[in-house]
C-alpha cells in the first residue's frame, strides 16, 4: 500500500505544484519517453538528474523516498530476475554487462516511479479535473472522478468501522478454511454494499438541493491560465524532445560504466 | 402571502400504504425562525423534502395538494432551480461534500447556477465570514472536524443566497460547543439578513431559546403550531413526549407551588431574570452547602475492571490519538466519557476490547493483557455497541441478527434461543423477530444493535454515542434501561455528548481533550466546573448554568436535575419569604 500512498497528493504552493496540469503531465510523458527509449545508465541517470531537483523543489522529498521504499521490493525483483535470467540464458557466464543491464531495467523502473510521483503528489485532483474539462471530456465524468477520490477516505473510515462492530460480535475474519474465510466477509460487504446505496441516495439529494445541472454553461471557480513558468517548462521540454530524437538518431551509443569483463 | 404556503399537503411514499404526510396545511412568514419537531418517523424528514420538491419528484409516490416557495409551484419547477430559494442542509455532512477544498466545495452550488467568477469570489467570501470559517478556506475537505464540516455545509447552501434555509438535525453527531457555534450562525442568518430558517431539533435545551415558533408533527399530521412557551405547556405535545427545556420544566413545576413566571423561560437566563425578585440579595462571600463529595466516593470499593496504564496511541501517519491515558473502571461502575469531537473516546473505548492495541502503556480488561488477547475473546466480556446500527445490521432477520454474536462465540442451540428470547423482550423487540433490520425505523435499529450485543451478557457494556438522533421518548427508555442494567451490577459506560443526558442519569465523568484525559469525578463534580469543561467543548446543562448564576444567592452550584433544583429552589424561596 505504502506505493500507492506515495501517490497521494500532498498539498503545497511550489513551481512545481503551480504548474499547468497539462504541462507537467508533458514533462511526465517526456521523462516517461526518455526512460523507455534508452536502456543504459547514462541517460537514464541524466533523466534522474534532472527529476531530483524537482522532487526538492516541490518539498516532497519524504513522500518520494516513501515511494521509493514501496518500490524497493519491486525494484530488487527486477535485478535479481535479469540477472538469474539472463545467467543461465548466456550459458553462466557472470560479466560486469549483465550487471550493468540489470541495474539499467531496475533504474529505468525508479525513474518511472519518480516521473509519476512528481505528477501525483503535486497535482490536486481538482486541477486534473480541469484538465480533463479542457480535453473536452464531459462533466459527468469529471464530476464522478472527482466523487471517486473525495469518498476514498470515507469509505476507508466505514468499511473500517464495520470491521471494529463485527469483530466486536466475536467475527474472526482470519479463522477456517478458505471458503470459511471468504463467508466471513459477508457480514462486513452486507452493511457496506447497503450504506454506499444508501449514501448514493442522499448524495444525488443533496446534488439536486445544489443546483446540479441547473444551466449547461457550467462555470468553474478554478481556471486553467498558462503563465511564464508555464512557457518556458514547455519550451524546455520542446528542447529535451528534441534531444532525445537527436540522441536516439545519431548517437551510436552511450559508454559503459562497468565495462564487460567477465567478474568470475 | 407567507414565503412558504403549504396547503392540504398529502404524501405517500412508493410501496408505502401508510401516508407519510397528511393533509399538513401550513404559512410561514419570511424572517421566520422555526422548529419542526416530534417522535421519530412522524414525518418531520419527508415534509422538509417537500419544500424543495425532491417529494414527489425524485422519490416518485404520490402526493396531493401544493407547496408554494416564495410563490413558485414545487411540482412545477424543477429542484434544481428551487433551491435558489430553498437551500436543504440534511443531517450527514459527509453525504453532501462533492469537492476537495472547502472553497470549491462552496462554488459547487454557483457553478452549477453558471455564476460568473468575479461573483462567485464575492459569494464565497461573504459565505465564509457569515460561518466563521474563513481560516479554513484552502483547506482539504476531508481534513475538517464534524464541527467544521457542518459550517461548511452551511457555507455551502448559503452562498447560493437562498431564501430558507431547512436543516435536518445539523448538529447531531457534534459535541456541545460545536452545536452552540452552529445555533449561533443560523441565529446571525435569520437576525442579520432576515432569512427564514427552518430546523429539526429534537434537544430543546439547546435549540429552544433560538426559535420564534415551534411546529409539532405527529405521525404524519400537524399536531401543533405556535409559540415556544405555549407548545411546551400544551399538555397535546407532553403527552407526545416531545422534550421540553428543563428550565421550564422547572419554572412550570414553581408555578404549582405559588411562584409567578412573567414568561415561561425557555433558557438559563430567562429563568434567572425571572426567579430574581423571589431570592434574597446576593451576598458575597460564596456561599459553601456544597455536597459532601465523599458520599459519592464511597461506593468504588469494587474491583476493577478495566485498568488502564499511560496509554498511548497514535494512528498510521503519526497521529496522535491517545496521549499518558490512565483510568481504573470498577466493576458496576456507570461512566460517561465526553469531550470534543476528535478528542480520541471512540479510540480509548476500542482498547476495551482489543479492537486497537496500546502502543505503549497497557490495558487489562478483568486482569487480562488486552495486548496479547485476541477481539473474539475480549469481547466475551466487553460489548461494545457502535453508533450507528447501519454499519452491524446485514442478517435477513432480526432474530439471526441477534444470534450471530452468539453463534461467533459458539452458545449452544437451546442457550442461544433462551438468550435470543431474553434480549427480544428486553427491548421489546419480540413483535419483530421476523422482521428484516433493514425494514425497521432508526429507533428501532438503533435497538436490534443493543440487543445484538445484550444477548450474551457481557459484563462490561460500552455504548459509544447511544442517544444521537433519538427522540425525547427514545431516550427516556434508553435511560430507564440502564439504570435496570445497573440494578444487575452491569458495568455501563457511555460515549456522548449529550450534556443533558448526562445530567439525568448522573454517571461517574470522563472528560477528553486532545488526546488527554483531562478530569474525572462524579458528574456534580464535573459539571461544575465550566472552565474545563470550554476545554473539552462540553457545555454545562442548562439547569447547572442556572444554579452557577445563583451561588450568589445562597444556593449550591452542583444541582443537574429538575428534581433537585425544584426541591432546593422551593425552600430557598420559602425560607427568604419568612
Amino acid at each position: 500500500m505504502s506505493l500507492l500512498d506515495s501517490l497521494r497528493f500532498t498539498r503545497g504552493d511550489t513551481s512545481v505544484h503551480n504548474l499547468d496540469p497539462r504541462v507537467k503531465f508533458m514533462l511526465t510523458m517526456v521523462f516517461f519517453a526518455a526512460s523507455v527509449m534508452f536502456l543504459d545508465l547514462v541517460p537514464l541517470m541524466i533523466v534522474f538528474v534532472v527529476q531530483v531537483p524537482l522532487v526538492i523543489i516541490a518539498k516532497v522529498t519524504g513522500e518520494w523516498i516513501k515511494s521509493l521504499k514501496g518500490a524497493a521490493v519491486i525494484a530488487c525483483i527486477i535485478f535479481v530476475s535479469n540477472m538469474l535470467s539472463f545467467y543461465y540464458f548466456q550459458g553462466g557466464n557472470l560479466t560486469w554487462a549483465l550487471v550493468e543491464y540489470s541495474l539499467s531495467l531496475t533504474f529505468r523502473f525508479i525513474v518511472l516511479v519518480t516521473s509519476f510521483s512528481i505528477f501525483f503528489l503535486t497535482t490536486s485532483p481538482d486541477k486534473l479535473s480541469l484538465a480533463l474539462e479542457k480535453a473536452r471530456i464531459p462533466y459527468e465524468f469529471n464530476f464522478a472522478f472527482i466523487t471517486a477520490i473525495r469518498f476514498v477516505p470515507v469509505l476507508a473510515d466505514e468499511a473500517q468501522t464495520i470491521m471494529d462492530a463485527q469483530r466486536s460480535r466475536g467475527l474472526e475474519l482470519d479463522k477456517g478454511n478458505f471458503i470459511t474465510r471468504v463467508k466471513n466477509y459477508i457480514p462486513i460487504l452486507l452493511p457496506l454494499i447497503i450504506n454506499s446505496i444508501r449514501r448514493s441516495l442522499e448524495l444525488a439529494e443533496a446534488m439536486e438541493s445544489r443546483a446540479f445541472g441547473a444551466t449547461v454553461d457550467r462555470t468553474n471557480l478554478y481556471e486553467l491560465k498558462m503563465n511564464q513558468t508555464d512557457y518556458l517548462t514547455l519550451t524546455f521540454i520542446l528542447l529535451c524532445v528534441a534531444l532525445l530524437i537527436y540522441a536516439k538518431l545519431y548517437l551510436p551509443s552511450f559508454p559503459k560504466l562497468l565495462g564487460d569483463a567477465a567478474i568470475f | 402571502m407567507g414565503i412558504i404556503e403549504v396547503k392540504d399537503l398529502s404524501y405517500t411514499y412508493p410501496h408505502s400504504t401508510k401516508p407519510a404526510l397528511t393533509n399538513i396545511n401550513l404559512t410561514i412568514q419570511p424572517g421566520e425562525f422555526l422548529l419542526l419537531t416530534g417522535p421519530s418517523g412522524c414525518g418531520k424528514t419527508t415534509f422538509c423534502r417537500a419544500l424543495n420538491g425532491l417529494v414527489p419528484k425524485f422519490y416518485n409516490g404520490e402526493m396531493t395538494g401544493k407547496v408554494e416557495v416564495n410563490g413558485l409551484n414545487t411540482i412545477e419547477h424543477p429542484t434544481m432551480k428551487l433551491a435558489q430559494n430553498v437551500g436543504l442542509i440534511f443531517q450527514n455532512p459527509d453525504n453532501q461534500i462533492f469537492a476537495l477544498t472547502v472553497e470549491k466545495d462552496i462554488a459547487f452550488g454557483l457553478e452549477n447556477q453558471g455564476v460568473s467568477k468575479a461573483e462567485m469570489m464575492r459569494e464565497i467570501d461573504w459565505a465564509l465570514t457569515v460561518t466563521g470559517i474563513q481560516h479554513l478556506r484552502q483547506r482539504a475537505t476531508h481534513e475538517l472536524s464534524g464541527g467544521q464540516k457542518q459550517r461548511l455545509t452551511i457555507a455551502s447552501v448559503l452562498a447560493m443566497h437562498p431564501k430558507v434555509i431547512v436543516m435536518d438535525e445539523p448538529t447531531a453527531f457534534l459535541d456541545p460547543v460545536g452545536a452552540e457555534h452552529i445555533f449561533a450562525v443560523l441565529d446571525r442568518l435569520n437576525k442579520e439578513f432576515g432569512m427564514t430558517i427552518i430546523l429539526i431539533e429534537h434537544r430543546m435545551d439547546l435549540a429552544a431559546k433560538y426559535v420564534d415558533r415551534i411546529i409539532v408533527f405527529n405521525e404524519g399530521s400537524l399536531l401543533s403550531d405556535g409559540l415556544p412557551t405555549d407548545i411546551f405547556v400544551s399538555d397535546s405535545t407532553r403527552l407526545l413526549g416531545v422534550g421540553i427545556p428543563r428550565v421550564l420544566e422547572l419554572a412550570r413545576r414553581l408555578e404549582t407551588r405559588g411562584l409567578r413566571f412573567n414568561q415561561l423561560p425557555v433558557s438559563a437566563d430567562q429563568f434567572y431574570d425571572s426567579i430574581l425578585r423571589y431570592l434574597p440579595e446576593p451576598t458575597q462571600e460564596k456561599s459553601c452547602n456544597v455536597i459532601d463529595l465523599d458520599m459519592y466516593t464511597g461506593e468504588f470499593h469494587h474491583q476493577p475492571v478495566i485498568q488502564v496504564n499511560n496509554l498511548h496511541f497514535s494512528y498510521p501517519g503519526n497521529v496522535k490519538a491517545l496521549n499518558d491515558v490512565s483510568l481504573t473502571i470498577h466493576k458496576g461502575d456507570f461512566i460517561a466519557i465526553m469531550g470534543e469531537n476528535g478528542a480520541g473516546k471512540t479510540t480509548l473505548v476500542k482498547h476495551f476490547n482489543g479492537l486497537l492495541k496500546p502502543d505503549s502503556g497497557s490495558v487489562f480488561v478483568d486482569g487480562v493483557d488486552v495486548s496479547t488477547t485476541s477481539v473474539a475473546k475480549l469481547a466475551r466480556n466487553v460489548g461494545l455497541v457502535f453508533q450507528n446500527p447501519d454499519d452491524q445490521l446485514f442478517e435477513e432477520t432480526v432474530e439471526k441478527e441477534i444470534s450471530f454474536a452468539l453463534r461467533n462465540f459458539g452458545f449452544r442451540d437451546s442457550v442461544i434461543e433462551n438468550r435470543v428470547n431474553w434480549a427480544l423482550n428486553l427491548l421489546e423487540l419480540t413483535e419483530y423477530r421476523e422482521r428484516s433490520p433493514f425494514t425497521l425505523s432508526g429507533g428501532e435499529r438503533k435497538r436490534v444493535a443493543l440487543a445484538s450485543v445484550l444477548a450474551w451478557d457481557p459484563e462490561v457494556l460500552v455504548l459509544d454515542e447511544p442517544t444521537v438522533g433519538q427522540d425525547y421518548g427514545q431516550k427516556e427508555r434508553l435511560r430507564h434501561f440502564l439504570v435496570h442494567l445497573r440494578t444487575q451490577g452491569k458495568t455501563v459506560v457511555i460515549v456522548t455528548h449529550d450534556v443533558e443526558f448526562v445530567a439525568e442519569c448522573q454517571p461517574r465523568i470522563m472528560l477528553m481533550a486532545n488526546s488527554k484525559l483531562i478530569d474525572e469525578g462524579t458528574a456534580k463534580e464535573i459539571m461544575t466546573c465550566p472552565e474545563k469543561l470550554r476545554q473539552c467543548s462540553v457545555a454545562q446543562p442548562e439547569i447547572t448554568r442556572l444554579f452557577s448564576r445563583l451561588v450568589p444567592h445562597g444556593l449550591p452550584p452542583d444541582v443537574l436535575d429538575v428534581d433537585e433544583a425544584f426541591d432546593l429552589l422551593l425552600r430557598h424561596v420559602k425560607e427568604a419569604e419568612q
